[in-house]
């Protein structure tokens, strides 16, 4: 393991926008040539080194490590396009962190802000506080979002999370969330996302479903009118093959997509 | 007297209309946009006259407005307050990450004032401006 | 010869909401370029044009705030400091052009461009989530001509045109004789969906009472029970099961429907989300019978800004110019979430009042920094402003094209003279432009 280590030297007075901050664009280089790479404070181009002091490097991306320490909470979208290696944050972190990521890992050791792990496509993103709104979710105006990987957020996720997300089964691609609980609309537009929350969730989970599987162990504020009630069940196979134990009631929907549907929220007795 | 579990709606009404061409900095606009309108039964558990200042409370802030039956009711449980800086006061800022605030369906709560001064628009941003 | 001391202009268009009224009748005294009266203009269309003759809310020169104070200045003066404040500012916010013409808006896309600026108009906070739904799932619109002509199913959800769009019912949508609707009023069906008995629900045919911000569970209910599926709730939003299964059978004998969606449902928690599932069953619908959907548009011309901004830059609202192209996210770069945020360090603000129709927590924060207000009249935004530059009223005092809230382009008229020193906002605009990129050293 090859770490590399970014720590914030100065207060951003707005928000930078830290795409540069990936495995991929490390690995090769040295400390110094690292501090040259380019970021942006508000409108204003500078140097990660002017906002970073920066140690360490590595030369295969596998094993690259950047641990990043200091408030980041206004540092938008780390670990963009990531393929490989890990990215540790020891804090907060601004929004978009991980997106459109093929591979690696990153964790974050606080919360993140709204569109973590936004149209992700592989690896996995941990989040060990809470995060925003469209976590693994699609931008505006596409139609598949999440498409691979998987997430965990150990927190409370907000509304729209994994908004057209889109699986793949002659790829085997599920593209998964795990959280400890979901605002409104979680799963909305679910086109074969897999997702499990710990705990409760607000209205609208599972809107517009065309298929997928929702699992809630907690409670759920009231489900949508549109699904119907089929049955209990002992146990819930999630598409990737992880069985979840437990009684549920198994719901099928969205009814308004489809009259017919293999969309199922599973609800614990 | 006080009443709770409100919900609050705010939007536009022809005189709010009419006042704010006119110029919002005037007491047409005032008395078109500064009050807040109750279903009938409910203004009558407020046991006071139609025009007295009440003070709208939601967990977003407060604002003080003239008080008036509504007369797009029944909406009992339901208060509405014109668009404008006075609703302002009390709406959710929130967007939920959509970029549009929440301006309608906050929880309120309202209560009659002894001694109320509804302000005019200026003199509400003035205020806002020195929190 | 004599001389015509009153000008009569016919076929005028009102610049106060989206219903883009084009049959107003305006009485100009020559001597006095003053309006002194308007025939088939509403309550407010009427004040508006009014509100323009010379009074004590106009403002006549451009002002400089000076140590708590106001004093009228030249407008080179007013706009070398305009260009200051803007050029050193590392996050400014250039917001509002709803109530503009498009040559105006097109400047702004220009002037945002040249300072790497946020640009964003009104919808951001009224009909920016239909236009977020409309990205999501498209949208079966057409022209208010059409609903006029052939609509037998008329719907107004979250939306209270009698108070928001005084003449909408009489020109389109209720009280008119259509081509295929020849006994105007009687040939058409009025359903209102909202949670007070608006004056537009006590004069429909049905209303629909919906607990406030349910409005998605209960499309959601239509739409299901559309495909055949039984619901297993009995009561759906405060409607009985029953209520939606017998206003699913009119959606579907409906000759022609249409649905009219305002706040109530932009403006709610769900935001985007009732419009998006809004839009599927008027889709869904067209699988039985003709359907379709129109915004209510609140300014004139905020179609006409999302049009503008959309040619120019790809993108409605709430576009990002900082890194040198145009970005767009509502949420990260809507002018209310980054004011919350206090993320804005400068504004201008062009033919629209924030210090009115944001929260109140937004204002306060755009009110810590300098701000610049392109208005024709006090409003509570320019009393704070730091610049104020004086505009004309664009469709009474300058020419433009304005697009109504069926996106159908219509030219603005010029019935009279801006008076004092104002200029068009276009004009005012160009000049702010052309100091800027001389400070930048184009």
């Amino acid at each position: 393991m090859a770490e590399i280590k970014l720590k914030l030297k100065k207060k951003p007075s707005f928000p930078l926008e830290v795409d540069s901050i990936t495995p991929d664009n490390f690995v090769g280089k040295t400390a110094a040539e690292i501090k040259k790479l380019e970021i942006y404070h508000g409108k204003d181009l500078v140097k990660l080194g002017d906002f970073f002091d920066v140690s360490g490097k590595s030369t295969d991306l596998k094993e690259t490590t950047i641990i990043i320490d200091g408030d980041v909470s206004r540092a938008k979208r780390v670990g963009e396009n990531m393929t490989g290696g890990e990215i540790i944050i020891n804090s907060d972190v601004g929004m978009h962190v991980g997106n459109q990521m093929k591979g690696g890992k990153i964790t974050v050791n606080g919360n993140a802000d709204d569109w973590a792990g936004a149209m992700m496509e592989g690896g996995e993103l941990i989040i060990n506080g809470d995060a925003g709104h469209y976590i693994g979710s699609a931008y505006r105006g596409f139609w598949q979002g999440m498409k691979s990987g998987i997430i965990r957020v150990k927190g409370k996720v907000g509304n729209e999370s994994m908004l057209w997300a889109k699986s793949s089964k002659p790829s085997n691609k599920w593209p998964t969330l795990y959280c400890g609980s979901a605002g409104a609309f979680l799963g909305i537009h679910n086109h074969g996302g897999t997702i499990v929350v710990e705990g409760d969730v607000d209205r609208c989970t599972g809107a517009d479903q065309a298929w997928g599987t929702i699992v809630i162990k907690g409670k759920i504020s009231r489900i949508l009118p549109s699904y119907k009630k089929m049955g209990q069940v002992d146990e819930v196979e999630l598409p990737n093959g992880e069985k979840i134990v437990g009684k549920f009631i198994e719901y099928s929907g969205d009814h308004s997509v489809n009259k017919e549907t293999n969309g199922r929220i599973y609800i614990a007795v | 007297m006080s009443l709770e579990n409100l919900i609050l709606l705010t939007g536009r009404t022809i005189n709010q209309g009419v006042a704010l061409e006119g110029g919002k900095t005037t007491k047409e606009n005032v008395r078109a946009a500064a009050i807040c309108a109750f279903d009938k039964d409910d203004f009558k558990k407020l046991d006071c006259l139609a025009g007295t200042p009440v003070k709208v409370s939601t967990a977003f802030g407060e604002v003080i407005v003239y008080s008036t039956i509504s007369e797009e009711g029944p909406h009992p449980g339901i208060i509405f307050i014109p668009m404008g800086p006075w609703s302002n006061q009390v709406v959710n800022p929130s967007t939920q990450g959509t970029g549009t605030p929440t301006f309608k369906g906050m929880k309120a709560k309202v209560e009659v004032l002894k001694n109320g001064k509804v302000l005019d628009a200026l003199d509400l941003i003035k205020q806002l401006k020195e929190a | 010869m004599v001389e015509k001391k009153i000008k009569t202009f016919y076929d005028v268009v009102c610049p106060f909401c989206g219903t883009l009224c084009d049959d107003l009748e305006v009485d100009i005294d020559v001597k006095e370029n003053k309006v002194i009266e308007m025939r088939n203009s509403c309550q407010i269309g009427t004040k508006k044009f009014f509100s323009s003759n010379p009074g004590s809310h106009r403002y006549l020169k451009p002002r400089i705030k000076d140590n708590g104070s106001y004093r009228e200045v030249s407008w080179d003066e007013a706009l070398d400091k305009a260009a200051d404040i803007l050029i050193k500012a590392k996050r400014p916010l250039l917001y509002g052009f709803s109530s503009t013409e498009c040559d105006a808006q097109s400047r702004g896309v220009e002037l945002a461009e040249i300072l790497g600026a946020i640009l964003d108009n009104t919808a951001s906070v009224c009909h920016g989530p239909s236009l977020l739904a409309i990205q999501d799932v498209g949208a079966p619109l057409s022209t208010l001509g059409e609903y006029k002509n052939r609509a037998d199913l008329v719907i107004f959800w979250g939306s209270n045109p009698v108070h928001a769009h005084p003449r909408h019912l009489g020109r389109y949508s209720e009280f008119v004789r259509g081509y295929f609707r020849t006994d105007g009023r009687n040939d058409r069906f009025i359903i209102v969906v909202d949670p007070r008995n608006t004056h537009t629900a006590q004069i429909a045919d049905l209303y629909i009472r919906v607990n406030p911000n349910e409005d998605y569970e209960l499309l959601n209910a239509i739409r299901a029970t559309l495909r055949g599926t039984e619901i297993d709730e009995k009561e759906v939003s405060g409607v009985s099961k029953e209520q939606i299964q017998e206003l699913v059978k009119i959606l579907r004998e409906a000759k022609f429907g249409v649905i009219f969606f305002g706040m109530g449902l932009t403006q709610t928690l769900a935001h985007h989300r009732n419009i998006d599932t809004a839009i599927c069953l008027v889709r869904e619908l067209n699988d039985y019978t003709k359907f379709l959907l129109c915004p209510m548009r609140g300014h004139y011309n905020v179609a006409g800004a999302n049009q503008v901004f959309t040619w120019n830059t790809g993108y409605a609202y709430s576009i990002d110019f900082s890194r040198g192209y145009a970005r767009y996210n509502p949420g990260e770069f809507s002018s209310v979430d980054l004011l919350m945020k206090d993320e804005v360090d400068a504004s201008l603000i062009v033919a629209s009042d924030p210090a009115s129709n944001f929260p109140a927590a937004s204002v306060k924060n755009m009110f810590k920094h300098p701000l610049i207000s392109i208005e024709p009249h006090e409003t509570p935004t320019s009393a704070f402003a730091d610049v104020i530059l004086p505009a004309a009223f664009a469709g009474i005092e300058c020419e433009g094209t304005a697009y109504r809230m069926d996106k159908v382009p219509i030219r603005l008229r010029k019935v009279k003279d801006a008076p004092g020193e104002c200029l068009s906002d276009k004009e005012i605009l160009e000049r702010l432009i052309e100091k800027v990129k001389h400070k930048l050293g184009d």
